[in-house]
C-alpha cells in the first residue's frame, strides 16, 4: 500500500522553549505552559486555537496531556503521549504531520517539559534525578523482562543509558582503529557551537587537552561526552502548510518523513550490523533511505544535520547509519572542524544534547526552525535550506524552507 | 551469607524461570528452537527468528567471549550525584559460544586487563540464599 503524500503538506509554524538548567525548582507543568505560550505567540495565535497536543516523555518526569489540557484550559480534539524517555521527538512530529493531514487536527503542539518533579509531587523541590519518582520510573525500564533498551541489566549493577554506548564506543574503536582523541572532535563542536548560544547549559570552551584531561566514566567514555541533564520544555506547532502561510513567521515544510525501526537487529546506540546486543555483525549496506526519497534528496542536498547526541559516540553512528560517511569513516569525518557551523556538514549548532541541554531532541527542532528562518545570530548558518533530523536509532525527518 | 541481599532482583516470570532456577544449580540454561535451531536470550514465548513454539531448554557450556566491555570509572548518576559504591568494576557484553550475548560483570581481572575477544568462562556467584547471576571470568 502507497502512503498518501504527506511530502511538504505540513509545516511548523511556531516554536517556543524556556530556559534550560538544573535544578530550575520550577514544576514541569510551568514549564510547558511557558514553552507552549511562547510557541504560539510565535506563530501569531492564541492558545486557544491549539486542538491538539503531543507530548513526549510525560509524567513522572515530564507533564502529561490530560493534566496540561485541563489546567490550561485547552479544548483539544485530539492528545497523544510517548513514554517515560526521549527517542520519540520525530516520532510525535510524524504523527501530528498525519493527524493534521487527515484532518484530524489543524493545530498541534508537540512538546516535551522536564520539570524539577518533586515541585510536581509536592514535595521539596529537587533535581529529577534524585527525584525518588523519577528515579523509580528510570529503574523500573531498566528492571523489565529482557532487559533496559539501551543494554542496561540491573541486576548486574548497571542501570544506567550510558553503558550501552560506552559499550558501543569500544567495539567501534577497536575495529576501526578510532581514539579518544578523534572523538574529542564531536564534543569540541558542539562546546563551540554553545559559546555562542545564550541558552546553552555549558558555554566554557573545550579544547583537545581539556578532552583528555577530563575524567573518565564509562569508559572510554569521558564527562564531555556525556549529554546535560536538563530541566526545561521546548515546543512545536504543526499545521497545514497552508494555514502556516497565513501566519506570523515563514513556515518550515515537512518535506520528509522516516519512522523508528525496531527489532532484534536495532539497539538504540547503533545502526543494524553493528554486532551488539542481539545484532548479527555483518556489513551495513546503507540504501537511498525512505526520507531522502519522499522529500526528493539526497545527503548532498542537507544543509546541517542535527541528531540526538545524548553520548558523541552516538553522532559518529548517525554519521554512518545515513550514510554521511562509511563505516569506521565517522573518526575521520568529524575531524577538522567539519561539523563545526562554518564547515561542510555542521551538526547540532545550538550545542545539542551535549552542550546546549538534554531536551529530548526537541531544543533541535527549536534550533532548526529558528536557522531555516535566520534568526540565530552569531551562529547563523549560511546555507539554511534543507536540513534533518536523524538519529543513529533510525529515525528522520527532513525540513525545507 | 547472612548479610541481607541489598541490590536489584532480577523480575522472575513463567518465561525466564528456568534461566533463573538453571543458574541455581550452576546451569547455565536458554531456551533452543527445534525448527531452525536458535538459541536465544532473552527467553520469550516463542523463537524470535522463526516465531516458532517448539523449543525445548538446553544446558549451555558457558564459554564465550568479551564482545564489548567498559571499565566503569563512574555512570551519568555518579556524573549527577549518585554514590559511587555499588557500581559495579566493569559492565561486559558476553557473545557466548552457542550465539546469544549476555550483559554481566568479569571478574578475576585487573584494571586495565579486559580485552575484546577475550575468551571467557561463566562463574556460578551465589550472591544470596536463592539467587545466582552469571558473572565471567577469563577462561
Ligand atoms: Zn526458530
Amino acid at each position: 500500500m502507497s502512503t498518501f503524500d504527506l511530502k511538504d503538506r505540513t509545516a511548523i509554524s511556531g516554536v517556543g522553549d524556556t530556559e534550560y538548567g538544573r535544578p530550575l525548582n520550577r514544576s514541569a507543568i510551568d514549564l510547558a505552559a511557558e514553552a507552549f505560550g511562547n510557541a504560539c505567540d510565535d506563530a501569531g495565535i492564541s492558545t486557544r486555537d491549539v486542538d491538539g497536543l503531543i507530548m513526549s516523555v510525560g509524567s513522572p518526569l515530564g507533564v502529561d496531556c490530560d493534566s496540561l489540557a485541563q489546567m490550561l484550559g485547552l479544548d483539544l480534539r485530539m492528545y497523544s503521549q510517548t513514554w517515560t524517555h526521549g527517542r520519540f521527538t520525530a516520532t510525535c512530529i510524524q504523527q501530528a504531520a498525519m493527524y493534521v493531514a487527515a484532518g484530524f487536527a489543524d493545530t498541534v503542539a508537540c512538546m516535551a517539559a522536564l520539570g524539577s518533579s518533586g515541585v510536581q509531587a509536592g514535595l521539596n523541590p529537587r533535581p529529577f534525578n534524585t527525584d525518588p519518582f523519577a528515579a523509580a520510573a528510570a529503574r523500573d525500564e531498566a528492571a523489565r523482562e529482557g532487559g533496559g533498551g539501551h543494554g542496561q541489566d540491573p541486576v548486574y549493577g548497571i542501570d544506567t543509558t550510558d553503558v550501552g554506548a560506552a559499550l558501543v564506543a569500544r567495539v567501534y574503536f577497536d575495529r576501526y582503529g578510532a581514539t579518544s582523541e578523534q572523538l574529542a572532535a564531536v564534543s569540541i563542536a558542539t562546546r563551540r557551537h554553545a559559546a555562542m548560544n545564550s541558552g546553552a547549559m555549558n558555554r566554557e570552551p573545550l579544547s583537545l587537552d581539556d578532552y583528555m584531561q577530563s575524567p573518565l566514566l564509562a569508559t572510554p567514555l569521558r564527562e564531555p561526552d556525556y549529554s546535560l541533564v536538563a530541566e526545561g520544555a521546548a515546543c512545536v506547532i504543526v499545521t497545514s502548510t497552508e494555514r502556516a502561510r497565513d501566519m506570523r513567521k515563514t513556515p518550515v515544510l515537512i518535506s520528509g518523513m522516516q519512522p523508528l525501526p525496531v527489532g532484534r537487529e536495532e539497539f538504540i546506540w547503533t545502526y543494524p550490523g553493528f554486532g551488539v546486543a542481539q545484532q548479527e555483525r555483518r556489513a551495513y549496506g546503507e540504501k537511498l533511505q525512505p526520507v531522502y526519497k519522499m522529500a526528493g534528496v539526497d545527503h548532498s542536498a542537507i544543509d546541517a544535520l542535527f541528531t540526538y547526541d545524548v553520548y558523541s559516540i552516538i553522532t559518529w553512528m548517525a554519521l554512518e547509519r545515513w550514510g554521511f560517511c562509511k563505516p569506521g569513516e565517522a573518526a575521520d569525518f568529524t575531524q577538522g572542524g567539519r561539523i563545526e557551523i562554518d564547515g561542510e556538514l555542521p551538526i547540532n549548532s545550538h550545542g545539542g544534547l551535549l552542550s546546549e541541554a538534554h531536551m529530548f531532541g526537541w531544543n533541535a527542532q527549536v534550533e532548526i526552525i529558528r536557522q531555516m528562518r535566520g534568526e540565530c545570530g552569531e551562529r547563523q548558518l549560511e546555507n539554511t535550506e534543507m536540513m534533518q533530523w536523524a538519529n543513529a536509532y533510525g529515525d528522520s525527518l527532513i525540513y525545507r524552507r | 551469607m547472612s548479610e541481607p541481599y541489598t541490590k536489584m532482583l532480577p523480575g522472575i516470570s513463567n518465561l525466564n524461570r528456568p534461566y533463573w532456577e538453571g543458574l541455581r544449580r550452576h546451569v547455565l540454561t536458554l531456551p533452543e528452537c527445534d525448527d531452525c535451531g536458535l538459541i536465544w536470550y532473552a527467553p520469550s514465548p516463542w523463537c524470535p527468528k522463526c516465531h516458532s513454539r517448539n523449543f525445548k531448554w538446553i544446558e549451555l557450556t558457558g564459554k564465550g567471549h568479551v564482545n564489548a566491555w567498559s571499565e566503569l570509572k563512574g555512570t551519568h548518576a555518579t556524573l549527577l550525584g549518585a554514590p559511587t559504591d555499588g557500581l559495579p568494576d566493569n559492565a561486559v557484553e558476553i557473545t557466548l559460544e552457542e550465539g546469544p550475548r549476555l550483559i554481566s560483570n568479569l571478574v578475576g581481572v585487573e584494571p586495565g586487563e579486559i580485552r575484546t575477544g577475550m575468551p571467557v568462562t561463566v562463574v556460578y556467584d551465589d550472591v544470596a540464599e536463592d539467587l545466582t547471576l552469571a558473572r565471567f571470568k577469563p577462561a
